[in-house]
């Protein structure tokens, strides 16, 4: 096969890099800049483990060739919060339990991310709908829908959620 | 420093009329990709047997949504995020903005899109049913020609259409609805998200000046047939005869002769029939209340 290079945009840093015409977006992620909180499920688009954020859209990284992301810039879970300070949808999914088994949550937080982008105020059905291209196998629905409330809650009162330093 | 020795085969030109020019040279050789969101899935486990892409992500024309010389033109490369929020396809096409709505989950909406969904021709794709209820053409190019073909025409079996291999669909154009036209969209699945449909049914009813009158009426479901259709005898029906004196059941029960699904795992053959007979008979009461609406 022949190579290709393309360049992007990832987590703010600018990336040259050769890849292949039939590599996915995915594997290039997790093997060639080992950025591994990007999960692969079940490789169909279906469950959302893969998810990325991609011209500011949240799009399945299984599903998306790299060449198509040349000149993209691109949000993955390693671009949410930094080193020891959480993203308020961080901390609100850590402090709700809306963790389990943890597979599912880096999609589920840039789902979230989007989602209170646009909407800063969700409605119930809204965050349902906004997380509705994500599973939890560990049936965690309940608290990941607490989680983006209180993270909802947080980021729309007066210090923008910011506020509070994290131990 | 790095050598390209084989030639590589990932196009994404900028201009129509590149593309065009690649799809002449390798035809069959290389796969068209817009979304992606039904091609990788299709080519999940076997990505190695491609031996090149055209990716139409460049051409800037095939995103745009536009009103002109009273038809609506879509690009084929608009996505279903971009259908569900132009403030014009809800406006005049309230049935395609649902399905749109209905269709995978938003990483699929940010990335499908409407050419792919057409040019896929799956019997169950959503976006079929409501462009035949609104009558749309496909405009299709090649280097040598231009045509322009009814989504009727287009369609001629499970994931078969007329689409020649140097041959490119660019745009779907929809004649601009008349004021008094009223539609209904209703797809069922077994979930609200990511489901593929077991049943769709777009029905577009354009009523007379007196907003009483059946004008105009398209019956188009999906799931139920090889291609999406339309039941024509709804139209014989209907048009002519006051909206309010329709025998609602009756019209239901041509939808559910007039169908040929097929037993899968969506669902029975039997099901099918008799939900599509349901389903007719929600959407012309979901026109019935939306007209009075607007009367009183």
């Amino acid at each position: 096969m022949s190579k290709l290079t393309i360049g992007f945009i990832i987590n703010g840093q600018k990336k040259i890099i050769e890849t292949t015409p039939s590599t996915r977006l995915l594997d290039l992620i997790r093997d060639d800049l080992h950025l591994t909180g990007t999960k692969e499920g079940c490789g169909k688009g279906e469950c959302g483990a893969c998810t990325v954020i991609m011209n500011g859209g949240l799009i399945a990284s299984c599903l998306v060739l790299a060449p198509q992301a040349d000149g993209a810039v691109i949000t993955t879970i390693e671009g949410i919060g930094s080193g020891g300070h959480l993203d308020p949808i961080q901390k609100a999914f850590v402090e709700t339990g809306a963790v389990q088994c943890g597979f599912c949550t880096p999609g589920m937080i840039l789902a979230a991310k989007k989602l209170l982008e646009e909407n800063p105020h969700p409605t119930e059905e809204e965050i349902k709908r906004g997380i509705s291209g994500n599973l939890c196998r560990c049936t965690g629905y309940q608290k990941i829908i607490d989680a983006i409330k209180l993270a909802a809650n947080r980021l729309s009162s007066r210090d923008g959620g910011r506020g509070e330093k994290d131990a | 420093m790095h050598q390209r020795t084989v030639p590589c085969h990932f196009f994404a030109p900028q201009k129509i009329g590149k593309a065009l020019e690649i799809l002449t040279e390798y035809g069959k050789e290389i796969k068209i990709i817009a979304g992606g969101t039904d091609l990788l899935i299709q080519y999940y486990d076997r990505l190695y047997e491609i031996n090149g892409w055209l990716d139409l992500k460049n051409i800037k024309e095939l995103k745009e949504i536009k009103i002109h010389q009273n038809q609506m033109e879509i690009g084929a490369m608009v996505t279903h995020t971009q259908l569900e929020k132009s403030e014009d396809i809800k406006k005049y096409f309230p049935v395609l903005r649902h399905a749109a709505a209905d269709i995978g989950s938003p990483q699929i909406r940010n990335r499908g899109t409407i050419g792919g969904n057409i040019v896929n021709a799956s019997p169950a794709g959503d976006l079929l049913s409501p462009l035949m209820a609104y009558d749309a053409q496909f405009k299709l190019l090649s280097l040598q020609k231009e045509a322009l073909i009814s989504a009727e025409e287009f369609f001629i079996g499970p994931k078969k259409t007329i689409l020649e291999p140097a041959q490119l669909l660019a745009r779907i154009i929809l004649p601009m609805p008349s004021e008094r036209t009223y539609g209904s969209w209703i797809k069922i699945g077994k979930r609200k998200a990511l489901i593929i449909a077991t049943i769709t049914l777009a029905l577009v009813v354009e009523m007379d000046e007196d907003n009483k009158t059946v004008k105009d009426v398209r019956t188009c479901l999906g799931s139920v047939a090889p291609t999406p259709i339309e039941i024509k005898e709804i139209r014989k029906k209907m048009v002519g005869k006051n909206f309010n004196q329709l025998d609602f059941n009756q019209l239901g029960q041509i939808v559910e002769d007039k169908i040929s699904p097929i037993d899968d795992i969506r669902g029975t053959k039997e099901y099918r029939k008799d939900v599509a007979k349901e389903i007719m008979i929600n959407a012309l009461e979901e026109i019935y209340s939306a007209r009075r609406e607007r009367d009183y």
